[in-house]
């Protein structure tokens, strides 16, 4: 391996921490779907660590981090929904934040973008809040009446039913134990 | 330094090549052939054969030979899989400690590495004496979707069969790098390989010298082997019609059945029917009876076409995940014994309109595969580049059961993904984790892949301690856990439990058993006995 090469991934390797993903893969925010293919192609050819599979151990765990970085830039580019979630993230005030694609993280800032719903008539709101409740205190039996009771009131709420299926499976797993 | 090797250890045939001046090359065994069974024979006398020596010994010694062992590798002894083996083997299984499977030889226990490692041993040997060169390196073959426990177990197989493992690679990756290797071609793949006990199908995207898989799928519990079960459970079926006997419930008969279901099935390639004669297979009412019948290939065909269509299924899903259908893929590369069967081979042409790969041996591909990444990896000039993924989503187990998934399925390996974790009681100095590996939304419904404890925590009020936890999928699929101080940066010790694996002693005292016999595995002596 050459000079220059090694000198590469010891900076790299210090500086991808603070790089966002198209830094990582060198492509443009407005790269095809092909050209994120191709750069991801090209950024292995030069950094996969079985390209440097008998090299020193230390320049090894290197290029390790840097692979490693290079696969989670492809992973999150090449998905549409994904990359554009990211790109969005990344362009605002606190962008440094979210140059990593984190689930947890996202997926907190999916939710601010669309709010859980929480009931629409006065007595869905109300069964829900009574539901809630039973859930926080493990009463699963009385939050899954409430749901019901939630859904009868608003039979096309989504939040409502999604929420009575986890209690569904949370009673479900209560009686196994049992 | 000895010579590289590419090993396909297969559920019913292995496999060893070697790459000579750029091209891979299988090595045939002391019979001739490159295909050995994947058989461990144990016979009267303390001797221990392997490969297709070791089968003719299946009938006459059944309760002694050891076939299709690699459907219970890295698996818990309460697993359906075992349970399902347990039903139909003619040797005897048993629950060795941490739940893990042990095979039961006379007084003495063998784990399934061990097992593994003696086939591995005696490839290594067929290769050595070929080369006339020690070999000690080698990339090992497993199904795609393996876990990580099947992945560790294969692994450490090799290591006691005294070879550095170089790489574990999946079966449809390397028969896709032994298609494309060299040829700079611009297409997408799939491959369909229909092993012995398990089914893969992958597909990749070549660009010249990179290989990238881009979704795999596959079914565990189905293989050539089910084939063969459905033929047994015909021919048991109609002699108890005739005779009120059910072969199956003895040993030796159900593996002369078993045989001949097997020749039966490789008959129908060839011929449109075949008979089956297995003359005085039991005594009915103390006389000496036979069992004798024809098959013909449509109505075999009729039999299996149930798991033909299962096949498809997993087809779906993987196109699916791909973002493409069947128009998208250029070409088709069947893998397995298995595809042999015209009957297969039909159904896999129409499901994705169009011819497969001709000039590939779907029993020898892999093998071929695997040394060419064997060598790649030992000389990093020369060769192709393989990006593979992992075959499941990897997650811990939170509150109320639920999986929270950490690292999704057929995201390019080697990856990793961190997590903080912080202590729920006051005072609290070890956290336990449990890792999952499955789609499932609950942990139950998932593998179990281990678990393990955070320890010395400084004593403090809760959610005091911050500990970063870094789940790491490396290049052979398999898992590894790290864990350090948040605010320090010091690294925590982990504990990792893995569930029916073998320990890092273990694996180190069964090494040196088997190290220092240099005439083989033929005359090899168990002299230890794991606990």
């Amino acid at each position: 391996m050459d000079a220059e090469t090694k000198q590469e991934i010891i900076t790299l390797a210090k500086t991808i921490d603070a790089m966002d993903y198209y830094q990582i893969l060198k492509v443009r925010k407005r790269a095809f779907t092909q050209d994120i293919k191709t750069a991801y192609f090209n950024q292995s050819r030069r950094f996969h660590p079985d390209k440097f599979y008998n090299e020193d151990p230390r320049l090894v765990e290197m290029v390790n981090k840097i692979f490693k970085r290079v696969c989670e830039a492809y992973k999150v580019l090449s998905d549409q929904d994904k990359r554009a979630t990211y790109t969005k993230a990344i362009s605002g005030d606190d962008g440094q934040k979210y140059i990593r694609y984190n689930p947890k993280l996202y997926a907190r800032l999916a939710k601010a973008d669309k709010p859980e719903d929480e009931g629409q008539t006065p007595m869905g709101k109300k069964y829900y809040q009574m539901a809630q409740t039973g859930i926080r205190n493990k009463d699963y039996k009385s939050a899954k009446i409430n749901l019901q009771l939630a859904i009868k009131m608003e039979p096309s709420n989504q939040t409502f039913k999604e929420r009575l299926a986890e209690v569904d499976e949370l009673l479900k797993m209560r009686s196994k134990k049992v | 330094m000895g010579r590289v090797v590419g090993i396909d250890l297969g559920t019913s045939t292995s496999c060893v090549s070697y790459v000579e001046d750029g091209k891979p090359r299988v090595i045939n065994g002391p019979d001739g052939d490159p295909i050995q069974s994947s058989v461990v024979s144990f016979l009267d006398d303390g001797q221990i054969l392997v490969g297709n020596e070791a089968k003719k010994h299946i009938i006459h010694n059944p309760e002694r030979t050891v076939y299709s062992s690699k459907r219970l590798i890295g698996r818990k002894f309460f697993s359906s899989e075992v349970k399902k083996a347990m039903a139909v083997s003619t040797y005897s299984i048993v629950e060795g400690p941490n739940q893990s499977v042990r095979i039961q030889i006379d007084d003495r226990q063998y784990s399934c590495p061990e097992i593994s490692a003696m086939i591995l041993m005696e490839m290594k040997k067929i290769a050595e004496e070929h080369l006339g060169d020690d070999v000690d390196q080698a990339v090992i073959t497993v199904p795609a979707n393996f876990n990580d426990g099947q992945r560790q177990a294969t692994k450490d197989a090799g290591t006691i069969a005294g070879l550095n493992v170089l790489r574990i690679i999946n079966e449809p990756t390397a028969a896709a790098l032994a298609y494309g290797f060299g040829k700079g071609l611009q297409q997408k793949v799939a491959v369909y390989d229909l092993g012995g006990g398990t089914f893969d199908i992958s597909i990749l995207e070549i660009g010249d010298d990179v290989f990238e898989v881009i979704s795999t799928a596959g079914d565990m519990y189905l293989g050539g082997d089910d084939f063969d079960d459905r033929l047994i459970d015909y021919m048991a079926e109609r002699f108890m019609r005739d005779h009120d006997v059910d072969l199956r419930h003895d040993r030796s008969a159900l593996q002369r059945l078993k045989d001949s279901a097997e020749r039966a099935k490789i008959d129908l390639v060839e011929n449109l029917e075949t008979t089956i004669s297995l003359p005085g297979i039991t005594q009915v009412n103390g006389s000496p009876t036979d069992l004798e019948l024809t098959v013909n290939r449509n109505y075999f065909g009729q039999m299996v076409h149930d798991l033909i269509q299962r096949t498809f299924k997993v087809c779906d899903e993987a196109l699916q995940n791909a973002h493409l259908t069947v128009e998208d893929v250029d070409a088709l590369i069947l893998v397995g014994g298995p595809t042999n069967m015209p009957i297969v081979k039909e159904a896999v042409k129409s499901y994705f309109f169009k011819e497969p790969k001709d000039g590939i041996d779907p029993e020898e591909v892999v093998s071929l595969g695997a040394a060419i990444q064997a060598s790649a990896l030992v000389d990093s000039t020369a060769g192709a580049l393989l990006l593979d993924v992992t075959p499941m989503s990897l997650g811990i187990e939170t509150a109320g059961g639920l999986m929270d998934t950490l690292i999704e399925r057929n995201t390019p390996i080697p990856t990793e993904q961190s997590r903080v974790f912080t202590t729920t009681r006051d005072g609290q100095t070890a956290v336990k984790i449990r890792i999952f590996q499955g789609e499932e939304r609950f942990c139950k419904d998932n593998e179990l892949l281990g678990e393990f404890r955070l320890t010395d925590i400084p004593a403090a009020p809760k959610g005091d301690a911050k500990i970063e936890v870094t789940f790491e999928i490396d290049a052979n699929g398999i898992v590894n856990v790290t864990a350090r101080d948040r605010e320090t940066g010091k690294a925590r010790s982990v504990q990792l439990n893995v569930s029916g694996g073998l320990s890092e002693e273990e694996i180190q005292a069964l090494k040196e058993r088997h190290s220092g016999e240099d005439e083989g595995v033929q005359t090899y002596k168990p002299e230890l006995q794991l606990e």
